[in-house]
């Protein structure tokens, strides 16, 4: 599928849990559309952040410029969560009416909820809360998937492929498939394609 | 909504910071949240939960004694000074050998032996062993010999946490020798309604002590090294009747410890104690001391049996000649139930101070007739000087 | 093939601290040194996979001060170094960079200082940009990924044309994020190390290195700066877009540069706002700044976190009647923006709003409303100990002897992942309630030791992780031994600094660039100040537990209990289980009287959970890192363990 090539700058923010690999998601993401010739600012925070704690990468993804890696409030075309909670987190920040939400339903409970302090809110909650503060909205298992592959981490992926399918960026197959071999082994390729794939099937 | 306190923020307030608890480890072994670690009884963690066992079974929180009496003896034996007395007894094991290795008259592990032995009980709960490590409520089984474990304790071991230890299905019935704060404790498990607790029904016997006090472990220490003398190396100690003092037993020979020195070491909860003849046990054992010649009375222990079942295993235990009982002299009991009475009043009269109300009695309660006959007593006697003042001419 | 080592020409997605890196292998640098710090480790981690294709020496120094030094000795043997460091490792490595900037430098030496404004990853939102004011040496400050490549490439040649060091500051928001780059030339020869020193002693390229006679060479130092600015005054790296008479001049440097720029852009401002970005913040190059501020009466200046470019611009306004008359600052001072905490886009167009008196198109406020509802359902996410991590069952025990002991005792913290359990009390069970710099607990602990006479009768206990005791807590362990305090010294030593991402430290047989080196063990050195050592594994609780009630108990020594478990992020641990847990509920008895969730609500391992449904606790398999301690917390050992597959195949 061609996609149009961006005029303007486009915002969009990764989110997990720490572990997830967003990292790793953000960092081939922008690596795809770099080799596409945009100029591309990632925003990240790690360290602390890291130890269960909610992660974020803000990419910006310019025709021309160099952006600030902080996406402004209100700022995001596009939300990638690996996580709901964290992809409700960014919304009340970073959403906007006009904002796509890609979203895995795999929870991970703070712990905070794990002790009973408080609730995680449910999926009737998400699904109204998304419908509400997003203009589309994709809500499936890529941790499923990940886990039918043998590693649960390789979500991050799934929502790439899925990202690809939605055409909201202009990345494919292709150059994904590029991408991963510049930075994992063989083996490792094959699977990240299975799990690419996966994804893109996700979005009808 | 408002929540409810914790039981366990609730025993803290009520016992714990009040210098009330005994030791006894009714509040320990049910849970990870509460410890016994030398001599204290320590909360680990916060624990949320408002209908907790541990305030539940603790001797030392409100309670109705009327109910308790209720639920475990006969009305008809009742008495103010030293709860229900079916029967009273002198009594010693018949075997000299036993009665060697035991404090006085050897009853105690005599009835234990015999309970095993008949099957009424599995398996027997103690104080552990006079060793000098941390004091433990320890669980022996038919293999195993009582007689190793006789021998007065003067400090508290957490004996009731031994019982919240042993395997909800398994160990058969207990019988548990207990102190008065720990009969308490397990007449508040016996009686206990709780959902999903059946526990309590696995008690079978409590064999009481006499109790006056227990020593502070920590103080107790420090005055063992002023006198040169290493816990492990003590073998007994005994309160010789009419002297003042407490003898230190070890193999080299015995040290006399003054009573006055002793009493620094008590253990502050039990002045606040109404109970020194284990009032909720099926049967209570002391020594003989009153109402005769104490060269007579050496060797002999003073038994009040209190329930149908106390008064079964003495009765069997006569018959089958592993006791010796003899009717005890009448002033015997009188003068028990006169020393009891006066450390009720005693008791009562530090609880007010500390409550600062003479309705206000902490633990007790102030309904229970058996309570409020010595409470009045206690303020009677506080009213006298300005009676007295009154009465000058 | 190393990113970094990218052929010339080539475009590469670089994180602000890589881009850092490649400049430095651009200039040719021979030395490269640090202490692992966030924002500042990826510049080392980068570099260490490149040293031997660069005959380039990598080190983890075992502090900054050490750090500055080594890259220091490098110089004086006229080959070009670098130190990096997070904001405080400045202030660590400031006494020696005070006698430096004194004595000079010979080969470029570029001291890195990666900061943390708004502390994202830090106890603190230090500044060192004011050290380059007081110590004066040159500041420069990239405001973007190319720049900061560039920058760290010319900073090299700077140091050698003024014969001194020059610092190179950067923050979170650039050292972490990753942008496009294009790659210039790796130079082909490398220098030689040569060291004389027998000319004359004003002469820091030939004479000894010292920072006396202090008098002159400070006239020396500040006779350099005359050089520096008037490079300063020409250079690239300051740029000014905008009309030729903005409305409002916004002077801004370092990532400040792309919130403004994306400020104005938001708001639409461009033809009303011009921005000065300044690269070489200090000194102030005098000329082309006032050129700009003849410009507009109205100046904003923005900068994080402190007003230390504001008060700069200031005193050279003041110098000049017509420059400070009649006109307007706007910053810090004037409370237009916040004196703490780090910027953003949005930050700065609400002072921008502020300024023009204008309204910002915003978000409905149906949708703002429906947001701000949405949020305050959210459970927070609060950091806390990896699963399997060893800190957990440390501080466990920890908690559990200091309750038995009964005295109230207490811990004094330092800064690792440990640091944690300050951060958020639950973590810790309540232990820590101090925690400022690195090694400041011993010294801390040491101080409160003695204050017996003073009726203080808590016990004293401390802890620090494997990398802090070679940093900073030494000293401190000796200063406790020599007087004679009290206290208890806990080493959570689970070999390797890890907060900051596993980078080796002298515990280690293994150095930056891979090669094996001798370690040097902690229990030795301890034993050798003369403590009482014990060592244990945190995971087996009942050993622990014992060593340490202990060593409350005993008085006037000073003990140590190394606490010995590898990080659940180590390499060797990492993906692996030693045991595979799972809750028998048939025997948990979740919230009922007994248990109420002592394993969920208390402990609080991410990997166990409580099912609502169910009412039981669970083992995310997911999240559990297989370290076995639940089962051995558990009132009913409803957590059973077993062996993993993985650890029962290796033997282990």
């Amino acid at each position: 599928m061609k996609t149009k090539r961006l005029s303007v700058t486009k915002n969009l923010v990764l989110t997990g849990v720490g572990g997830q690999g967003n990292v790793m998601a953000s960092r081939a993401l922008a690596g795809m559309l770099v080799d596409a010739g945009y100029v591309v600012t990632i925003g990240e925070t790690f360290g602390m952040s890291q130890r269960g704690g909610s992660v974020m990468s803000h990419l910006r993804i310019s025709p021309d410029a160099v952006r600030s890696p902080q996406i402004p409030r209100g700022g995001a075309d596009v939300i990638v969560a690996l996580e709901p909670l964290e992809a409700l987190r960014v919304l009340t920040v970073y959403g906007n009416p006009e904002v796509s939400l890609l979203s895995n339903s795999r929870s991970i409970d703070p712990i905070g909820v794990i002790t009973g302090e408080r609730d995680y809110p449910s999926e009737e909650t998400i699904r109204i809360a998304f419908a509400r503060l997003t203009a589309r909205y994709w809500l499936f298992d890529a941790t499923a998937v990940g886990l039918d592959l043998g590693n649960p981490v390789l979500s991050n992926v799934v929502m790439l492929g899925a990202l690809a399918g939605t055409g909201l960026l202009p990345i494919d197959r292709r150059m994904f498939a590029k991408e991963i071999r510049k930075t994992g082994s063989p083996g490792k390729c094959a699977l990240n394609m299975k799990a690419f794939d996966a994804g893109f099937s996700m979005i009808k | 909504m408002k929540r409810k306190k914790s039981s366990q923020s609730r025993l803290k307030k009520e016992v714990l910071e009040q210098s009330l608890c005994t030791g006894c480890g009714a509040c320990v072994g049910l849970c990870p949240y509460q410890v016994v670690y030398r001599d204290r009884t320590v909360q680990l963690f916060d624990c949320d939960l408002s209908d907790g066992k541990c305030r539940a079974f603790c001797p030392r929180t409100p309670a109705d004694g009327r109910l308790l009496r209720d639920g475990l003896f006969d009305a008809a034996d009742a008495t103010d000074e030293i709860g229900p007395v079916k029967e009273f007894w002198f009594t010693r094991a018949k075997d000299a050998g036993l009665r060697a290795r035991a404090q006085h008259g050897g009853t105690v592990t005599a009835l234990l032996r015999l309970a095993m032995s008949e099957g009424w009980i599995d398996a027997a709960i103690v104080s552990g062993r006079l060793d000098g490590r941390e004091p433990e409520g320890r669980l022996i089984d038919r293999g195993e010999e009582p007689a190793d474990y006789a021998g007065s304790r003067f400090w508290a071991a957490p004996t009731v946490a031994a019982f919240h230890r042993m395997p909800e299905n398994g160990a058969g019935r207990v019988g548990v020798v207990a102190t008065p704060c720990q009969a308490l404790a397990l007449a508040k498990i016996r009686t206990a309604k709780i959902d999903g607790y059946q526990k309590g029904g696995t008690l079978s016997l409590v064999i009481g002590l006499f109790c006056g006090w227990t020593l502070a472990l920590d103080r107790f220490q420090n005055l063992l090294n002023q006198y040169h003398l290493p816990a492990q190396n003590l073998t007994g100690m005994d309160i010789p009747a009419g002297k003042n003092i407490l003898e230190l037993r070890t193999a080299g020979g015995a040290v006399n410890v003054p009573m006055d020195e002793v009493d620094e070491c008590v253990r502050e909860a039990c002045r606040y104690c109404i109970d020194s003849t284990a009032e909720f046990a099926d049967l209570s054992v002391g020594a003989a001391r009153f109402g005769g010649n104490p060269v007579e009375m050496s060797g002999w222990n003073q038994v009040i049996v209190r329930s149908e079942k106390g008064k079964n295993l003495v009765s069997l235990a006569r018959d089958q000649g592993i006791l010796e009982c003899r009717e005890a002299p009448r002033r015997a009991l009188a003068e028990l139930m006169s020393a009891a009475a006066e450390k009720k009043k005693k008791a009562l009269a530090r609880i007010i101070e500390k409550s600062r109300s003479p309705e206000k009695l902490l633990y007790l309660n102030p309904d229970d007739p058996a309570v409020r006959k010595y409470l009045n007593e206690v303020l009677q006697d506080k009213a006298k000087p300005l009676l007295k003042k009154k009465g000058d001419r | 093939m190393t990113r970094l080592l990218a052929p010339a020409g080539s475009k590469v997605l670089f994180l602000g601290n890589e881009a850092i890196a490649r400049g430095a292998l651009e200039a040719g640098v021979s030395v490269a040194t640090a202490y692992p710090g966030t924002p500042s480790s990826e510049v080392i981690e980068s570099l260490a996979p490149a040293a031997s294709k660069r005959n380039l020496y990598v080190e983890w120094s075992v502090n900054e001060k050490v750090a500055l030094e080594v890259a220091a000795a490098a110089s004086f043997a006229g080959l070009r170094s670098m130190a990096v460091m997070k904001q405080n490792g400045v202030n660590v490595a400031s006494d020696f960079l005070l006698h430096l900037t004194a004595s000079g430098t010979r080969g470029g030496l570029v001291l890195v200082s990666c900061e943390d404004p708004g502390a994202l990853s830090s106890v603190n939102e230090g500044e060192s940009r004011y050290f380059a004011g007081m110590l004066e040496m040159p500041l420069l400050e990239p405001a973007d990924f190319q720049e900061a490549k560039d920058m760290t490439k010319w900073a090299f040649e700077l140091s050698e044309a003024i014969g001194n060091v020059v610092m190179l500051r950067s923050v979170t928001r650039m050292s972490h994020a990753s942008g496009n780059v294009v790659c210039g030339t790796l130079p082909a020869k490398a220098r030689k190390a040569a060291f004389e020193y027998g000319g004359p002693i004003m002469d820091s390229q030939t004479g000894p290195m010292i920072s006396t006679p202090v008098v002159a060479k400070h006239l020396l130092r500040r006779q350099k700066l005359k050089a520096v600015c008037a490079l300063f005054e020409k250079s690239p790296f300051n740029r000014y877009t905008g009309p030729a008479r903005p409305d409002l001049l916004l002077i801004t440097a370092s990532a400040c540069w792309l919130y403004a720029a994306e400020a104005v852009h938001m708001l639409g401002l461009q033809k009303k706002v011009g921005i000065l970005k300044l690269g070489t913040t200090w000194p102030l190059p005098p000329r082309l700044v006032s050129q700009y501020l003849r410009k507009a009466r109205r100046i904003l200046i923005v900068e994080e976190v402190m007003a230390f470019l504001e008060e700069n611009v200031k005193v050279l306004a003041a110098g000049n009647p017509k420059l400070s008359e009649d006109k307007t600052f706007f910053g810090k001072y004037d409370g237009t923006l916040p004196f703490a905490g780090e910027l953003n886009p949005d930050i700065v167009a609400d002072a921008l709003v502020k300024i023009f008196n204008i309204r910002r198109c915003g978000l409905s406020s149906s949708y703002q409303e429906e947001a701000r509802k949405t949020a305050a359902m959210l459970p927070p996410r609060e950091q806390t100990f990896c699963a399997g991590c060893p800190h957990r069952a440390s501080f466990w025990s920890i908690h559990n002897a200091i309750a038995l002991d009964g005295r109230g005792g207490f811990v004094c913290g330092d800064i690792g992942c440990y640091s944690m359990a300050a951060l958020t009390p639950a973590n810790g069970f309540g232990t820590m309630p101090t925690l400022h710099s690195m090694g400041s607990g011993t010294g801390l602990a040491s101080g409160f030791a003695r204050l017996a006479p003073f009726g203080f009768k808590k016990p004293v206990l401390t802890v620090c992780g494997d990398s802090t005791f070679y940093h900073a807590v030494i000293p401190a362990l000796i200063n406790a031994r020599h007087n004679r305090a009290d206290i208890t010294f806990i080493v959570l030593d689970n070999q390797g600094t890890a907060m900051t991402g596993f980078q080796p430290h002298p515990g280690n047989e293994m150095n930056a660039l891979r090669e094996s080196v001798p370690a040097v063990d902690i229990a030795a050195v301890c034993r050798a100040i003369g403590a009482k050592v014990a060592v244990c594994d945190p995971f087996d609780l009942s050993a622990t537990g014992s060593v340490l009630t202990d060593f409350l108990a005993e008085k006037d020594s000073l003990k140590v209990l190394i606490l010995r478990q590898a990080c659940a992020l180590s390499p060797e641990k990492k993906g692996k289980k030693t045991f595979e847990m799972k809750v028998d509920e048939s025997l948990c008895l979740g919230d009922a009287c007994g248990c109420n969730r002592l394993c969920t609500r208390i402990f609080r391992c991410p990997a166990l959970v409580w099912d609502r449904k169910k009412k039981k606790a669970a083992v995310d398999e997911v999240v559990c890192a297989g370290c076995g301690v639940c089962a051995s917390i558990c009132p009913r050992k409803a957590i059973l363990k077993s062996q993993a597959a993985s650890a029962a195949a290796s033997g282990g």
